[in-house]
């Protein structure tokens, strides 16, 4: 392609070498070459199962051992079921986000693992904001524990960021030498999978059912994980 | 779950495939049970020497490195702008493949996967630079700066008027460079990326880290500014 100025693209080709021989491997990297032994390769899925099992564990036996909310039994069926589906699809679509590649791909893409968890924050906030349900006489006031807003907000981050802290960690190690550039995008959607099982459990376990509280404890929590999660994978997973 | 997640992304994420190359998927190749996806054959060619230096094979190492040695070189030129710092920087680079082969995943695409790593080298190899940016000699004087042109570009990339005019010259290419160096950084990359090596949109924002919109807007606006460049200095 030749522009008005006479100027050609090629020359752009020539400027950088692109047709100019190569250097013949150093005797470092011969040496390392020559010693190799075979090794056994990833597969696409297997770091977000290994990651995603981790990551229930937890959730799981708070379920089965700790107490859940006590106005459970009075909401809504279908509102339980949306609820837990819309946090657990936010978990499964921002993990695979963040580990597993396209087909045809080594590496997960960044700029798909932060559209995937940014969409994912802003659909479980919009649910939080327009259809947190309660039930009077069995929902729960902060009030009614001594606490303020601010108090339950912290507690139920709490939670969410130990969730989160456990699928994070399972992460990063998943993710050893896997993320050369876009760490912080990658780490986002990892975060995000941790806030969104966190987020997950509270449906369950949460026993404030005020908007309020959900959207500031709940979806502020699994945003504090994907930054948490942003942060630690850029300075950690390269 | 996982699984019905990931169909669901890929076709998410068709638009910005857009912009990629068409490959039509026929011909699958098999290879010990593992299918590699209907690509390219360069693609093809280096996914299958991918495959095998896993396994151990040492010579398939050697195919991987003759397949693409040269671009990698290249791409390396292109963001350091030296081209023996960018021969350095190749062979940290394959030693870094070396290293992280354990992360291939059979039937996949090497190429852009190689590339992020000379991204990532060749990024941290400028920060080191800039670290580094003001060198001492012993005697405590700083290195004597390089001779300029009175068009103010530097004297030993000027064109020689006996050079051909058609911009086909080793003056012209040096130019260019002088010119390449001048881009910000991320511009340059995605100018090279998708310019001079035909990487997909796709490919380059994998590469990259960035997005492909991104992508888009910086190879646009880095070869406009290049045209520019080059445009003042032939009228000068």
């Amino acid at each position: 392609m030749s522009g008005g100025n006479g100027f050609d693209d090629s020359v752009l080709g020539r400027a950088t070498g692109v047709d100019a021989p190569p250097p013949a491997p150093s005797a470092e990297l011969l040496r390392a070459v020559e010693g190799s032994k075979p090794v056994r390769t990833r597969t696409r899925f297997g770091a977000a199962l290994v990651v995603s099992l981790v990551g229930l564990v937890a959730p799981a036996i708070a379920l089965v051992h700790g107490p859940l909310r006590r106005d459970l039994a009075g909401l809504p069926a279908a509102w339980v079921i949306a609820a837990a589906a819309l946090w657990g699809a936010a978990f499964a679509l921002s993990l695979v986000a963040a580990l597993v590649p396209r087909r045809g791909d080594v590496l997960p893409a960044p700029s798909r693992a932060s559209l995937v968890s940014t969409a994912a924050m802003a659909v479980v906030a919009l649910f939080a904001l327009f259809a947190t349900v309660d039930v009077p006489g069995l929902s729960m006031l902060p009030a009614d524990r001594g606490w303020t807003l601010f108090d339950s907000c912290v507690h139920c981050i709490g939670t969410v960021a130990k969730i989160a802290a456990v699928v994070l960690i399972a992460g990063l190690i998943a993710l050893r030498r896997l993320v050369p550039v876009g760490g912080s995008r990658v780490g986002m959607a990892l975060g995000a999978a941790g806030g969104a099982l966190g987020g997950l459990l509270l449906v369950f376990i949460c026993p404030f059912a005020t908007t309020a509280h959900v959207v500031l404890g709940h979806v502020v929590g699994m945003v504090l994980a994907a930054i948490a999660g942003a942060v630690l994978v850029r300075a950690t997973a390269r | 779950m996982i699984a019905a997640g990931t169909a669901l992304l890929d076709r998410l994420y068709l638009p910005a495939r857009l912009g990629a190359p068409l490959v039509v998927r026929r011909n699958p190749v098999y290879q010990e049970g593992v299918e590699l996806m209907a690509m390219e054959p360069e693609a093809r060619e280096a996914a299958e020497a991918m495959a095998r230096y896993c396994r151990g094979d040492a010579t398939a190492f050697h195919k991987l490195y003759g397949l693409l040695a040269a671009r990698i070189l290249a791409y390396l030129t292109g963001l350091l702008g030296d081209k023996a710092a960018a021969e350095d920087t190749l062979q940290l680079t394959f030693l870094k493949v070396h290293e992280a082969r354990a992360n291939y995943v059979l039937g996949a695409n090497p190429i852009p996967w190689i590339y992020t790593i000379a991204h990532r080298t060749a990024l941290d190899e400028i920060r080191k630079r800039k670290r580094s940016r003001v060198r001492v000699g012993k005697d405590a004087e700083l290195p004597a700066e390089p001779a300029a042109h009175i068009t103010g570009v530097a004297a030993d990339v000027h064109p020689d008027p006996a050079e051909p005019s058609d911009g086909s010259g080793p003056a012209a290419a040096a130019v260019a460079l002088a010119a390449l160096a001048k881009l910000p950084e991320n511009q340059r990359q995605a100018l090279i990326l998708t310019k001079v090596h035909g990487r997909s949109i796709a490919d380059a924002a994998l590469i990259t880290g960035s997005s492909p919109g991104a992508i888009k807007q910086r190879a646009h606006r880095a070869y406009v500014t290049l045209r520019q460049l080059l445009k003042r200095k032939e009228v000068a």
